[in-house]
Formats: structure tokens, C-alpha cells, sequence
């Protein structure tokens, strides 16, 4: 097989959501010496792209876009192996976490996914997360942009908790803060001096992206 | 025509008919109790009380409690030993659980599990032999016992346990970082055989329901359109619910379903189903379906509405500006019930603005009505 073909053959194994093919195709793409980095860039990332498409359209739903996620870690534990280094252009680098005292992570988690095919580097502090761990993670991975999430109304303060932190620790001007979760408003990001508030996955990905690009290139 | 009382109210409004006023009950689990909330009670605000009408037994399986350190936070680990194996599930508890009431917190927040009692393949047939093995026992005095104290001042619903998918997806499996979707993709065959056996054991429990006293049965679904998608609801939920409606319609009992989520991508199905009453349905902020056209797309159903806790955490003004809105876009009144609260706790402030509109929502609505709340507050 030419590497054209199995590069398309990565790519539609995502877009299929087939676990077996993604790694039957990863083992003998590598076998046939196609670059690793190659596999991932221009076969899997196309993949997930238009999964990502996809969900942001409507056509697919969540359990798509998740299990898609799945299908390319399947694939990218029999590439990673080959590869040496990491020569992979990032657009910018977003450290995300649901807040503590909450336990929901399928927003933050589809923000996560949209934000890696879309090309950032995401570290992800999970869920629960106390506020110190969050200034601890902006200090030490020095982010452009910190994502908070929130399901509950209860833990929704730790959000305006966190900016708050931020600023005592001088840290509030060398971020974007972004937030999201079902029951969070403009009204509250406002209150609690966030930059943004994301409507959804989608347009709060699109803003992250507006932030890191120079305005004369959007 | 004579005030109605606050449960005649509810009733009426439930059953499609008109009542004098917008019905507005708190839910006793979410209830401060206190100066406030019996004044609010007091300007007509109703009570809810949601027992279940039955009782659970395990055969054949030893349930085992111990604290745990996991990773590095003391948790609760229940153990269920079965004769085909063992499973686990972790839990952590904040400050209040146990000490009040419905296993809450003082802030309001109910246990989550850090391990769900589904983790690997082999699980699967450990949970499948314990609800194989579940009996369900039609115990009614809860339901009677809360009937006898509310009386008049409001309603008291069967509660049954999420529907058979619900369960796996936000419980035994659960849904953080996706591990239903992965387990349902990867796994077709063992999620669907312990979703027919759950659903299987859960018939008896809707007789029970069926014939407890109380009027009306709540499914506590938890329903989000984001992780139940019309696929997932057509496949899992429908077919559940036309059965559990069969069994309590033969009854003459309402079905409720508990829907808090943003259930806008499911709004033709929900249509669709046996179900009477959509309870805690959000409107936006919160959810996604604005309350005006849940009542105007579902024709046959009522909608209990829940007061979405973002508007709360903006304060009284906020709280006003939201009811109001919402009594603008509801027509008459009619076929709603309006829930203070379906998740936390309410602050006195918010608590009283809220009674102050809706306590003088006389049915049917107009705009001249609502102007004059509107001025009464000013």
C-alpha cells in the first residue's frame, strides 16, 4: 500500500469510529515505514477534524466525538512508539480544569477534544480540581489561555475564586480566562471577571482561537 | 369560586385544567426550613414530597462498607461479593451527608462516585447476577405516612430509581471522560444484555408504583440531551418508558420524568412518549428550550418547570426579571407548575422575590396582570 492509502485508511478508521482497523492500519503503516508524525498530522488529525466537523454541524453527537477520541488513542498507542521527539506546531497552549467540588467532565472533556484537533496544546488538570493546583498548573505550564468549567451551581464561586487567585498572584494579564458549563451566564463570567463566557464547546473553542491568532492574519 | 388549596392547585394545573392561580411548590429536599420558607408556604407557596413506595432486597450477595485512602482522599468503598465475582464502587462524601436529610451535603450536593462499579468487561456479569437477583417489595408507608402529614399544602410522588440505560450511563458505568459512549462502542453486547436484564427486573417495581397512593410516579432520569442523544432515546428510553406508562396509566396514575438537562436535539421524541408530566424541565440559561415553546410543541403534556439556579446565583433582581420574563412567555398559564428549586438550596432573598410574583399569577395570564406585578414590585 502507497502511503496515500494508508493515510486515507487512518483518517477513515477514525471517521468510522472502527476500533479494530485503527490499529490493524496504525501496525502496518508503521511497518511500511510511513513517518509517524505523517500517520498522525495528515491521517488521523484529518480524521478527527471531520468528526469534529461533524459534531459542531449537528450530525454527530457527543458519543461520536467520544468515542472517535478513543478510536485515534488506539491508533496513536501503536504510532507513539515510533516516534522521536516532538516536532508538532502548536497554536497555543490551554490549561483546563472543572473546579473543585465538582465532579462533571463531559463539557470540559468535549472542549479538550475540539481544542486538540483544532491544534492546542491542552493540559488537562481533570476534574475536582482545587484552586491552588489551578494557579500551581499557570505558573509552571504558563498557558495563553486557562479553561474553567462548571456543572453545579454550587461550585460555580470557585470559578470567580480562581480569577481572584490569579490576580494576587500576578498572574491574572498573562492569561485569557475562559469559562463554561451548563448553568454558567455572561451575566456571571462578567461578575466574576472572567474574559469569556463559552455559549458551548464550539464557539468557546472558536474564541480560544481568535485569542491566540494575530489579528492581521483572522 | 373558594381559593384552592395548594395540592388542588398542582392537581389541577396537572391534569390539564385550569387553575386559579400559576401553581409553585419547593421541594422538601431542597426546603430551608425556617422563617421564609413559611412565609413564602404561607402566600401559597406548596410543598413536594417524593418518597419511594417500595423496597429493595439482594439475594445472594454480601455488601461490605470500608474508608478508603483513593488517590489520596479518604473514600467510602462498597464492596458487592456475588458467587460470580466481586465489584466495588468508591464514593466521597462532603460535610453534611447523613447528618440531614436525602443524603446531601450541607451544601446540597448528593455523594459522587470516584469509581464506578463498572470498570473492566468482566464486571458486567457481577452486576448482571445482582439485579438478576434484586426483589422489589411494595412498601407504601412512606408515601402514606408523607400524604398524612402534607395533607392539603401539596403533593407527595412516587420516586423510582433512574430508567434501565440512565442507570448505566450516569451510574454503574457512568459517563466521566466518555466511559459510557467508549464502553457502549467497544462493548455493544454486554452493555445491551444488562440493559434487558435491568429492564426485566424493574417490572415488577412498576406495578408496585402503580398501585402506591400517591397520585403521580417520578423516573428521576436526569435527562440531558447531550449524553442522551435521539439515538440513545429512541433505542433505550422510549421503549421504557411506553412500558412503565402502560402499567401506570392501567392505574390511573401520571407519569413524570425527571428531564433537567438541555433536551432541545430531543423535543419531537419527548412528543412522542406516554409521558404526562416533564419535570424540571429548564429553560435558558440553563437549558436550552425555552418554557413557552415546550407548552405550545407538547400539547398533551405538562411541564413542571425548574427555577434555573444561574438566575439564582445573580440575585433577587435577576430572580425577578427571570419570572417575569417567564410569565410573559407562557400564554395563559395554563399546563405549568413552577418547581423553586430542583437542585440547591435557595437563599431567603431569592426565595421571597419569587412568591412575590408568583403568588399573584392569577390564571388565566395577561399582560395587564403581569404589568401590574411588575409595578407591585417596583
Amino acid at each position: 500500500m502507497v502511503k496515500e492509502k494508508y493515510l486515507a485508511s487512518l483518517k477513515k478508521s477514525i471517521i468510522n469510529l472502527d476500533f479494530n482497523a485503527v490499529v490493524e492500519v496504525a501496525k502496518a503503516a508503521m511497518d511500511a515505514g510511513v513517518d509517524p508524525h505523517i500517520a498522525i498530522t495528515d491521517g488521523m488529525v484529518p480524521g478527527m477534524t471531520i468528526v469534529g466537523e461533524k459534531f459542531e454541524s449537528g450530525e454527530y453527537f457527543l458519543s461520536e466525538l467520544v468515542v472517535a477520541g478513543e478510536v485515534m488513542n488506539e491508533g496513536l498507542k501503536v504510532i507513539n512508539p515510533y516516534i522521536k521527539g516532538d516536532s508538532a506546531k502548536r497554536l497555543g497552549k490551554v490549561v483546563i480544569a472543572t473546579v473543585e467540588g465538582d465532579n462533571h467532565d463531559l463539557g470540559k472533556n468535549i472542549v479538550t477534544t475540539l481544542l486538540e484537533i483544532h491544534g492546542f496544546e491542552v493540559v488537562d488538570l481533570g476534574k475536582d480540581v482545587p484552586t491552588d493546583k489551578i494557579i500551581d498548573a499557570v505558573k509552571e505550564r504558563k498557558p495563553d489561555i486557562l479553561g474553567l468549567s462548571a456543572l453545579l451551581t454550587v461550585t460555580m464561586p470557585k470559578m470567580g475564586e480562581a480569577i481572584e487567585a490569579l490576580k494576587v498572584a500576578g498572574l491574572r494579564k498573562r492569561v485569557k480566562v475562559i469559562i463554561g458549563g451548563s448553568p454558567v451566564t455572561s451575566e456571571f463570567a462578567e461578575s466574576v471577571g472572567a474574559d469569556h463566557c463559552a455559549v458551548n464547546a464550539a464557539e468557546g473553542v472558536r474564541k480560544c482561537t481568535e485569542w491566540v491568532t494575530p489579528r492581521e492574519v483572522r | 369560586m373558594a381559593e384552592m388549596t395548594r395540592h388542588e392547585r398542582i392537581m389541577t394545573a396537572t391534569h390539564k385544567k385550569r387553575a386559579d392561580k400559576l401553581p409553585f411548590f419547593h421541594w422538601w429536599r431542597h426546603s430551608q426550613i425556617g422563617w421564609a420558607e413559611r412565609e413564602c408556604r404561607n402566600r401559597g407557596m406548596g410543598m413536594c414530597w417524593q418518597r419511594p413506595p417500595y423496597i429493595m432486597k439482594m439475594h445472594g450477595v454480601d455488601i461490605a462498607e470500608t474508608q478508603v485512602v483513593s488517590p489520596g482522599e479518604v473514600v467510602l468503598r462498597r464492596t458487592y461479593s456475588t458467587p460470580v465475582g466481586s465489584i466495588y464502587l468508591d464514593e466521597k462524601r462532603e460535610p453534611g451527608v447523613g447528618q440531614w436529610h436525602a443524603l446531601r451535603s450541607w451544601r446540597d450536593v448528593l455523594p459522587w462516585q470516584t469509581e464506578r462499579l463498572i470498570k473492566e468487561p468482566e464486571d458486567y456479569k457481577v452486576l448482571k447476577y445482582m439485579v438478576e437477583n434484586t426483589e422489589y417489595i411494595p412498601y407504601y408507608f412512606p408515601v402514606e405516612q408523607a400524604m398524612d402529614w402534607l395533607g392539603e399544602d401539596g403533593v407527595v410522588i412516587d420516586e423510582l430509581p433512574h430508567s434501565p440505560m440512565q442507570m448505566l450511563m450516569i451510574d454503574w458505568i457512568g459517563s466521566e471522560g466518555g466511559r459510557f459512549f467508549i464502553h457502549h462502542a467497544k462493548y455493544p453486547d454486554l452493555v445491551e444484555d444488562l440493559y434487558r436484564a435491568i429492564s426485566k427486573s424493574r417490572e415488577p417495581l412498576y406495578e408496585i408504583a402503580a398501585k402506591s397512593p400517591a397520585p403521580i410516579t417520578n423516573f428521576g432520569d436526569n435527562i440531558d440531551g447531550v449524553l442522551v442523544n435521539p439515538k440513545l432515546f429512541q433505542k433505550y428510553f422510549m421503549p421504557e418508558y411506553e412500558k412503565m406508562g402502560k402499567v401506570l396509566h392501567e392505574h390511573g396514575k401520571l407519569m413524570a420524568v425527571h428531564m433537567d438537562g438541555r433536551v432541545g436535539v430531543l423535543k419531537d421524541l419527548i412528543a412522542k412518549t406516554p409521558i404526562d408530566i416533564v419535570e424540571a424541565l429548564h429553560p435558558p440559561p440553563m437549558g436550552d428550550l425555552p418554557i413557552g415553546e415546550a407548552l405550545s410543541l407538547w400539547k398533551d403534556k405538562v411541564v413542571w418547570t425548574g427555577f434555573p439556579g444561574s438566575v439564582y446565583i445573580l440575585g433577587p433582581e435577576a430572580v425577578k426579571k427571570h419570572a417575569l420574563n417567564l410569565l410573559r412567555e407562557i400564554g395563559s398559564g395554563d399546563r405549568l407548575v413552577v418547581e423553586m428549586s430542583t437542585e440547591n438550596l435557595v437563599s431567603n432573598e431569592n426565595l421571597l422575590m419569587l412568591t412575590s410574583i408568583l403568588e399573584n399569577a392569577d390564571l388565566p395570564l395577561t399582560k395587564e396582570k403581569i404589568d401590574r406585578i411588575e409595578k407591585s414590585l417596583a
